[in-house]
């Protein structure tokens, strides 16, 4: 248990969210520097969560440079929706259950219930990555309901209310006069990434490149004997095997060398 | 107490970041981050193994376990097989200079910034202190992860894929022919191989055969791609029962392509006797003798070179 309006050090306030320790998001709301530890693990949470979704940037073959630009621009959209989504708790807190705190004290307890979500980095690992993802989203959803019972005063029902409100008013939000504030958002995506955001995970299985070392094979042919190059492309062209579809466009790769592929067949799909 | 604690929390802390970073090798590369090139190792033959055969008529590519840090094995065990298994097939292509855990076959000890590491690992595996050594086991680990999971997965295997056909060229392989292809996956590169039938598949024409040497792998498409996958296991191997982390390989889900191509007939298991999964008392120990007599590694031998030269013939 910590003391009321003294928070300790970043590290062990993220510790105490973590754990879902209820003094910790009354101590957040009454210090003076919570806002801004808030709005540091929200700025975090964000960028973690960002890396940690960056999977579609990179099946999308987007240049390093603008990958970073992409994770910056989905960090300040992840802020946004931090502003948006402590606007809904303070309305529906304070129209449904009469609980009257100032805007910035409820910014300090939601921000500081985005604790888990700093660990969204993680989700990225390879094998338990998914099955971590699920287990952060029932964290953070427990983090949410410990602070705003925290936060306001709530019983855990009202807590569990206030938040399920808030998501309905952002979801009404989206669909209906946030509309453009989206596609801004989006648009801007598109314009950090550079190229076309058109492939999705779920399109990882069907997605194809074609390996430029083919087209190189004379530089092969100059360090061991190999079989003769037309008559490899002959062969190739025979078997009808030889994989050219492409489903990526070509953006971020270097211009051809070779006219190896002029020789090859098309694939059929 | 409480610095071991801190010690043991902050190593543990390091693994799970380094896993959690090792896709972006595969994602990078897909990206064009680290361009296109293919790498090689250079390895002169020794008369039997990586040596073009005239008249060859099948091609073998040996995957080694996660302890490699490049196309070049220092295991003498692994060396020995191949020789052996080389004597045995004359009419067989063997190339092993292929490291399974690297997306462009780029060695553990030939990357950009991290070179001096893996050479100090490989250093530490070869004289100890062998802990240190781990570190390459580890990180080939993960990429074996890389390849099991279904967001990377088939990025990985399609690299991979890449590797084995550049190998296959390399030692003259005509993709218009019906040669058929053995991978020998040993360990965790069994999932390095079965993995990358999928994607090996759209480039030749021949049968892709999977030999499984106490192999690790989940259940991936490939197993459904390839024509025969024969899983070699030991009664002391304890490694190769890693597979079952896998989901997909639990019998409670009749429709992963594990259990579909055990029900097509797909895989074949042979059991080795009482083997371990490495070093003495392993598949390839050359001393350690089977009830009947047989040396460990003339049986492995043995049962490998059935399987190439006969395909139908061990059930």
């Amino acid at each position: 248990m910590i003391e009321t309006l003294k928070l300790p050090s970043l590290w062990q306030t993220i510790q105490h969210a973590l754990g879902l320790d209820q003094t910790i998001f009354t101590a957040v709301q009454q210090a003076p520097e919570g806002l801004w530890l808030a709005g540091i693990i929200v700025c975090l949470a964000g960028l973690s969560e960002a890396v940690g979704q960056s999977i579609v940037l990179l099946i999308n073959r987007v240049r390093f440079k603008r990958f970073v630009l992409a994770l910056m621009i989905a960090t300040i959209s992840h802020f946004v929706g931090y502003l948006l989504w402590t606007t809904t708790v303070w309305l529906v807190g304070g129209y449904l259950f009469e609980r009257t705190q100032p805007w910035l004290a409820i910014a300090s307890v939601v921000g500081l219930a985005y604790a888990p979500q700093l660990l969204a980095f993680f989700t990225l690992t390879p094998f338990i990555g998914n099955p971590f993802s699920i287990l952060l989203s029932l964290w953070s959803l427990l983090a949410i309901v410990v602070a705003l019972r925290a936060g306001l005063g709530l019983e855990t029902w009202q807590a569990i209310v206030t938040s399920g409100l808030g998501w309905l008013l952002i979801q009404t939000w989206k669909r209906t006069v946030g509309r453009p504030v989206y596609a801004l958002g989006r648009w801007l995506q598109r314009r950090a990434a550079g190229v076309p955001l058109e492939f999705t995970s779920h399109d990882v299985s069907r997605l194809r490149r074609r390996p430029y070392w083919l087209e190189n094979l004379e530089s092969w042919k100059s360090q061991r004997p190999l079989i003769d190059r037309h008559q490899l492309v002959a062969r190739l062209s025979q078997s009808g095997l030889l994989l050219v579809e492409q489903i990526l466009p070509e953006t971020n790769r270097a211009p051809s060398q070779g006219s190896l592929e002029a020789h090859l067949p098309k694939r059929k799909p | 107490m409480a610095d071991i604690f801190t010690f043991f929390s902050i190593v543990l802390g390091g693994l799970l970041v380094w896993a959690a970073l090792s896709p972006f090798e595969t994602l990078g590369w897909w990206a064009g981050w680290f361009g296109d090139q293919m790498y090689q190792d250079n390895l002169p033959s020794d008369g039997l193994v990586r040596a073009v055969r005239p008249n060859a008529d099948r091609y073998i590519l040996f995957l080694s376990g996660v302890g490699r840090v490049s196309g070049e094995t220092f295991s003498r065990r692994e060396q020995g097989f191949l020789q052996r298994l080389a004597q045995a097939l004359p009419q067989a292509v063997i190339i092993d200079d292929i490291f399974p855990y690297s997306v462009n076959n780029l060695s553990l000890t030939g990357q950009p910034f991290f070179a001096r590491l893996w050479r100090w690992a490989l250093r530490c595996k070869l004289d100890g202190p062998a802990l240190a050594g781990y570190l390459i086991n580890v990180r080939n680990i993960w990429q074996v992860l890389v390849s099991v999971d279904r967001r990377y997965g088939p990025i990985y295997n399609q690299a991979m894929a890449e590797v084995l056909l550049h190998s296959l060229l390399r030692y003259h392989y005509d993709p218009a022919s019906n040669a058929p292809v053995y991978l020998i996956g040993y360990s965790g590169a069994g999932q390095m191989a079965v993995g990358a039938v999928t994607y090996l598949r759209e480039w030749i024409r021949g049968p892709i055969y999977v030999i499984s040497l106490g192999g690790i792998f989940g259940s991936d498409p490939g197993v459904l791609a390839a024509n025969r996958i024969y899983h070699l296991y030991g009664d002391r191997d304890k490694a190769h029962k890693l597979s079952a982390i896998a989901p997909g390989r639990w019998s409670i889900f009749p429709t992963s392509e594990w259990n579909r191509a055990r029900r097509q007939g797909l895989i074949r298991f042979i059991k080795m006797g009482p083997m371990g999964h490495t070093g003495v008392g392993g598949y390839l120990d050359n001393k350690t003798r089977l009830p009947d007599g047989t040396i460990y590694l003339d049986k492995t031998v043995q049962v490998v070179a059935d399987i190439v030269m006969q395909p139908m013939a061990v059930a």
